[in-house]
Formats: structure tokens, C-alpha cells, sequence
């Protein structure tokens, strides 16, 4: 009797918990979604308390938007600098993950484990350092530094992930490949690749989304210049106070290929998360 | 192969340690440049807003971190046994990390405004849902330096707590379910197995945890950034320093001190795990 009802208590708290929970993880996002459909009146109400749902629910601010020269500007640069930080990453990382999976010479794991670790670097402490060479190089306020920089955060995670990726695929499969005759350049491209692709396009899209997302070096290269990413012109006009509903509609269009990604590639995500972390 | 990403990620290191040292360390003075040269460091610890950015940064850190480990294990022990929907709300818990930061402190920065966030009117009971009136009249949540990084912690806390639960979960689930049903048959109740089996086995998850948490604690600087700019932490000290008063060198001398807090108390941390760990299995 006292049994079932610990356990029954056990179920209530568990099922409460879950509830508080859950309604804390959703009502910021619910919030940030209502905003962007707000119309005017459900914004600036005039000292009456802000409506929980909008009076007139519009897309007015997303066709605002789009008509907006400098948002689409802003969008055009983080989709350049994201692709670009996803080009050059996996130039840097797969090549290095590979010789890492394959070669198993003394030492190896040490380097692994430095080159994964840089990822723990702070990046407040490197940013005024990259800043101050950047601006020597000629590189601030442009979209080939956001994207050197953002290289820099992903290379770590892309070695880490495409060393997995090659962990899982058997040498034997690259020999049976050189006694057919193929070079190593060969196999590596018939054989490997084509094996290795769907677990490399998860790191190029970690790679996408952590560029996409990043705020601390895009906003310390085009703090006081004509460009902006995404990320950073949220904040540069947040010093104009604009209205709420414009925040967060540019918040939704910034938010919802970061939410689709992630879902997509949730198993590398997870193992992205805690590179370097679990020995 | 490896040559690019040694030589890159390698060389970007080594060169933004000697930057940020050649730059904490060298000193203007009347007669040229001082090197080496403590100056900005005997500068900064004369300067208040350094030493109450140190405070802020240490209280923030040593709230913060546990708060994450605790809403990781929340989490993961909500979503580790079988039940309907599980894949539906552990996809729930995991959406904070699909939301860029800079947004959620964006929509932290809307419902804590003042007057008139969801957050004040809800407070002062203006929703039929939430009828209780607690407070009488709003608060300004930037304008006390208290409530601003509470707010900022939160944000924080909210976006971090999938990669906690992740952690724990993994670690709960590589706990052997044998050991489990041998102690339950050797007449173990709950409260002992969690206590003497769980919990020594999820030390390594939990150390994991703190060790990750408390360095991006220390180092955190979009929600601080955004929600608390008039009470700036380490990080968003960094930042005044470069950009508001024109000083790298001197923004290089409080990274540089950022960098060792955050290694020592990394040690520290695992020191501590470390011990925790023998403490509990020997117990």
C-alpha cells in the first residue's frame, strides 16, 4: 500500500516536473513567434498590458522585411560567410581527419586531442588579438575574415566528426581497392568519399550553423563597418529601440534554418556538443 | 594532410597567445614602449569597474555552473525511462540549442522590459492566467545589476541545458543495468542504489559538465552583452575596453586574466571531481 503510493507520488512529480519543463523550453520560442506576427496595436499598446496572443495576427513584418535593402544585405553576407566558413573548414578538417583515422603513427592521439581541444579556447580572449592582425591584413569589415574566423571555431569540430566518420569505414575496404590497382588518391576518391559524404554533410552543416549563429567575431569585425550579418545587425539596431515585432521577426527568419538543421543532423549535433569533452 | 589544419589551427594559436601576451604586457610611456611591463595589470586592479566586473564574473560563475549541472540532470532524469512521447519531448528538450543565442537574448531582452514586458505584466497579475499579484509596480530589469544577470544567467542556463542533458544521459545510460538488478537482488532499495551505485558512476558525466559549463561561464558574453550592459563581466569588459576606451592592450591585460581564472578553475574542478569520485565509491 505505501508502495503504490510512493510510486503514484513518484509518477505526479515526475509528471509535473516534466510539464514545468516543457513550458519552460516553449514559451520563449512561443513568445518570439508571436512577436513576429504582432501587428502594430498589439506592440505599442499604450501602457495596457501586451496581449498574450496578438489582436490581428500579420506577416506585415516579414514582407517589411523583404523589402528591406539592408536586412537582405545582411542576409546575403551570412550566407556568404557561412558557406565560405563551410568550404574552408572542410578543406583544413577532412583531410587532416582522415590522415588522423588512417595513420596510426605514435603520438597521434595527443595531436588529435590538442587539435580538438582548441575548440575550449575562449573565444573572448582570441577575439581582440584576430581583431588587431585582421585589421593589419586588411581583413576586418570583410566577409573573407568573419569567415577565417569562424573556420577557426569549426575546423576542431569538423576533424572531430570526420574522424568518426572515417573510424567507421574499413581499411579493408581502401585495400581490396589497391590490389584492384587503384592509387591512393583513387581509392580515396571512389571508395571513401562516397561512404564518408552523408557524415561529412552533417559537418558542413554544423559548420553552416555555428557561422550562422556566431556573434562574438562577426560582431568585433563589422562592429563600425557597412556590413553585417544576421547576428549582428540584431544588435546594431537594437540601440534605435525599434519595435518589439521587428526584433523578433528577424529573430524567426535566423532561428529557422538553425531549428530544421538541427533536428536533421541531431546524432552529430550531440557528438559535435561534446567533442573533445568524453575521452 | 595534416600540415593545413596543424599549421592553421596551431598557428592561429600560438599567434593570438603571443599577440594577446605582447599586448597585456607592453606599456606606452612617456619615454616609448615598455616591454614586459605589469602596468596594465597594476592599472587594472586600482580600477574599479575591473574589480567589480571580477566580482560579477566570480558570482555569476559560482551561481551559474551548478545551476547548469542541475538542469541537466532535471532534464535527463525527466526523459531516461520509457515512456509514451519520449522521442517528441526529449526533440522538445533539445530545441534550445537549435535557437542562436544573440535570439534568445533578443526575446529575453522583450518579455523583461520595462515597464511593460510579458514578464512585469505578468508579475503584477494582468493575465487571467497567472491572476496573482505579486508585485505592485514593475520592475526595471536592466536597471539593477542584480536582476539584469539573473536575467542574463537564465538565458544563458536556457540555451545550455540540451548539452547538459545530453551529457548526463549519456553517462546514465552507459551505467550498467546488470549492476543495478544484482544490487536490487542482494536487497538494495532505491535510495541506496541511487545513491551508491548511480551517483559514483555518473561522476564522470557530472565532472564533464562542470568542467564545460564553468568555462563557458566564465567566458560568457552574448546574454551579459545584450541584457546587461550597464554591469559589464569579464568578457563584456573585454569588449568596453577595445571599443569604448580605446585601449587593446588593456582589453588584452583582462582577457589574459580571464584565461588563467578559467584554467585554474578548471583544474580545480577536476581536482575535485576527482576526489568526489574516490570519496563516493570508497564510502
Amino acid at each position: 500500500m505505501t508502495l503504490r503510493i510512493r510510486v503514484r507520488a513518484g509518477r505526479i512529480l515526475w509528471f509535473s516536473g516534466l510539464v514545468v519543463m516543457v513550458l519552460i523550453v516553449i514559451a520563449p520560442v512561443f513568445v518570439m513567434f508571436k512577436y513576429a506576427i504582432s501587428d502594430r496595436a498589439s506592440v505599442v499598446t499604450g501602457g495596457m498590458p501586451i496581449p498574450l496572443w496578438p489582436f490581428h495576427p500579420t506577416l506585415e513584418q516579414f514582407r517589411g522585411l523583404a523589402g528591406t535593402e539592408q536586412f537582405l544585405a545582411a542576409a546575403v553576407t551570412s550566407l556568404q560567410a557561412a558557406l565560405l566558413s563551410v568550404t574552408l573548414s572542410l578543406a583544413i578538417g577532412t583531410p587532416a581527419a582522415y590522415a588522423l583515422s588512417r595513420y596510426r603513427f605514435p603520438g597521434v592521439m595527443v595531436l588529435a586531442t590538442a587539435l580538438i581541444s582548441i575548440r575550449l579556447f575562449p573565444d573572448v580572449v582570441a577575439v581582440v588579438p584576430v581583431v588587431e592582425i585582421f585589421t593589419r591584413l586588411a581583413l576586418v569589415n570583410r566577409v573573407l575574415g568573419v569567415a577565417l574566423a569562424h573556420s577557426l571555431l569549426a575546423a576542431p569540430y569538423v576533424i572531430f566528426i570526420a574522424m568518426g566518420v572515417f573510424d567507421t569505414i574499413p581499411i579493408e575496404l581502401e585495400e581490396q581497392a589497391r590490389i584492384l590497382g587503384a592509387g591512393p588518391v583513387r581509392s580515396f576518391v571512389r571508395i571513401v568519399l562516397p561512404v564518408a559524404l552523408p557524415g561529412l554533410a552533417a559537418a558542413a552543416i554544423y559548420v553552416f550553423l555555428l557561422s550562422w549563429d556566431e556573434f562574438i567575431f562577426s560582431y568585433f569585425l563589422l562592429a563600425f563597418g557597412e556590413q553585417s550579418t544576421l547576428p549582428v545587425i540584431l544588435q546594431k539596431i537594437l540601440s534605435w529601440t525599434p519595435q518589439h515585432n521587428l526584433l523578433a521577426a528577424i529573430s524567426v527568419v535566423l532561428s529557422v534554418p538553425v531549428v530544421a538543421f538541427t533536428f536533421l543532423v541531431q546524432r552529430y549535433m550531440q557528438t559535435g556538443a561534446m567533442a573533445g569533452a568524453v575521452k | 594532410m595534416l600540415a593545413p589544419a596543424v599549421i592553421y589551427l596551431g598557428g592561429f594559436l600560438v599567434i593570438i597567445l603571443v599577440k594577446v601576451s605582447v599586448l597585456a604586457l607592453s606599456y606606452q610611456g612617456a619615454s616609448g614602449v615598455v616591454f614586459p611591463s605589469a602596468q596594465h595589470f597594476m592599472g587594472l586592479s586600482e580600477n574599479p569597474e575591473f574589480r567589480e566586473a571580477l566580482t560579477r564574473t566570480m558570482w555569476f560563475t559560482l551561481v551559474g555552473t551548478p545551476v547548469e549541472l542541475v538542469a541537466g540532470l532535471v532534464l535527463a532524469f525527466l526523459v531516461v525511462g520509457d515512456f509514451k512521447g519520449r522521442g517528441l519531448v526529449r526533440s522538445v528538450f533539445i530545441l534550445p540549442l537549435a535557437i542562436p543565442a544573440i535570439v534568445t537574448a533578443i526575446i529575453l531582452y522583450i518579455v523583461f522590459d520595462f515597464p511593460g514586458g510579458h514578464v512585469n505584466d505578468l508579475l503584477r497579475g494582468c493575465h487571467a492566467v497567472f491572476p496573482f499579484r505579486l508585485i505592485s509596480t514593475p520592475i526595471n530589469w536592466r536597471g539593477s545589476g542584480f536582476f539584469a544577470l539573473m536575467v542574463a544567467m537564465f538565458g544563458k542556463v536556457w540555451r545550455d541545458m540540451p548539452i547538459s542533458m545530453l551529457i548526463i544521459l549519456a553517462g546514465l545510460q552507459a551505467i550498467d543495468k546488470e549492476q543495478i538488478e544484482a544490487a536490487r537482488t542482494l536487497g538494495a532499495n532505491a535510495g541506496q542504489i541511487f545513491l551508491r551505485i548511480t551517483l559514483p558512476l555518473l561522476v564522470p558525466a557530472m565532472s564533464t559538465v562542470l568542467v564545460l559549463r564553468s568555462i563557458e561561464m566564465w567566458k560568457e558574453f552574448i546574454f551579459p552583452f545584450i541584457l546587461a550592459g550597464s554591469y559589464p563581466l569579464l568578457a563584456t569588459l573585454i569588449e568596453r575596453a577595445y571599443h569604448e576606451w580605446r585601449n587593446p592592450n588593456e582589453a588584452c591585460a583582462i582577457a589574459l586574466v580571464l584565461l588563467v581564472l578559467i584554467m585554474g578553475s578548471t583544474g580545480v574542478v577536476l581536482y575535485v571531481s576527482r576526489r568526489l569520485k574516490k570519496w563516493l565509491v570508497a564510502a
